[in-house]
């Protein structure tokens, strides 16, 4: 059983990531949406988190883009219908709300 | 590929918006909605009284223009919705109320709706937060 995480909220303001990072399995992935892009930002505690272990990380583009936010190699952008596939391809979609 | 979509946000929140794209990209990929439902603050998104800024995406008009077009099941939950004041003509006769928001293509309905949507969707998606 694979679970896509996908989170929204900015990693500046509460715990979530950690939180997902902590329950987050090796065949489950993680989708930046909304101001959760914000983890992608070099040097912070969030972006380390994210680069210390080997991570399915998955990134919706125009988010990243509209905050003006690289994206590193080990991360991949992806659109709204990759979005879509991505949702079919683990067996379930955890959006922490 | 069966979706059902669940929308907890209001209609000014960027999630809002994330779930119409998300659900506008699902039957563009040739899957199936069997069921929006919108849950909480995410009754908004059904209110035909949201005036939106002129240069700002209007997502209840949005929301509205899709249900209808692709004739999919858009329902509101009824315990969100009468708590917040988003009334369709059968609840405000019930409750006295002038104000009616909400009306054709949506249905306000009971959180059994939800249930039921998962169970005959493949996925379940929720929009909320931020």
């Amino acid at each position: 059983m694979s679970t896509l995480h996908v989170l929204s909220h900015s990693p500046f303001g509460d715990d979530r990531l950690t939180s997902c990072l902590r329950v987050i399995g090796t065949n489950d992935a993680l989708l930046l949406t909304g101001d959760a892009v914000y983890a992608l930002q070099p040097g912070t505690a969030p972006f380390n988190a994210l680069n210390a272990r080997p991570l399915n990380l998955f990134v919706l583009a125009e988010d990243a883009q509209a905050r003006a936010l690289a994206i590193p190699d080990a991360a991949r952008a992806i659109d709204y219908p990759a979005f879509v596939e991505l949702s079919i391809h683990y067996d379930k979609v955890n959006s922490w709300l | 590929m069966k979706f059902a979509i669940a929308l907890f946000s209001a209609a000014h929140a960027p999630s809002s918006r994330r779930a119409l794209l998300f659900a506008q990209a699902a039957l563009a990929g040739g899957h199936e909605i069997v069921r929006l439902f919108f849950y909480q603050d995410g009754v908004y998104n059904a209110s035909g009284s949201v005036v939106t800024p002129q240069d700002e995406q209007d997502l209840p008009k949005q929301w509205r223009a899709f249900v209808s077009e692709h004739q999919l099941d858009g329902v509101v939950c009824i315990a969100a919705a009468l708590r917040r004041g988003v009334l369709n003509e059968e609840e405000a006769g019930r409750y006295q109320r002038d104000a009616v928001a909400v009306g054709v293509p949506w249905e306000l309905s009971g959180l059994g709706q939800l249930h039921d949507a998962v169970q005959d969707a493949d996925r379940l998606i929720c929009f909320g937060g931020a």
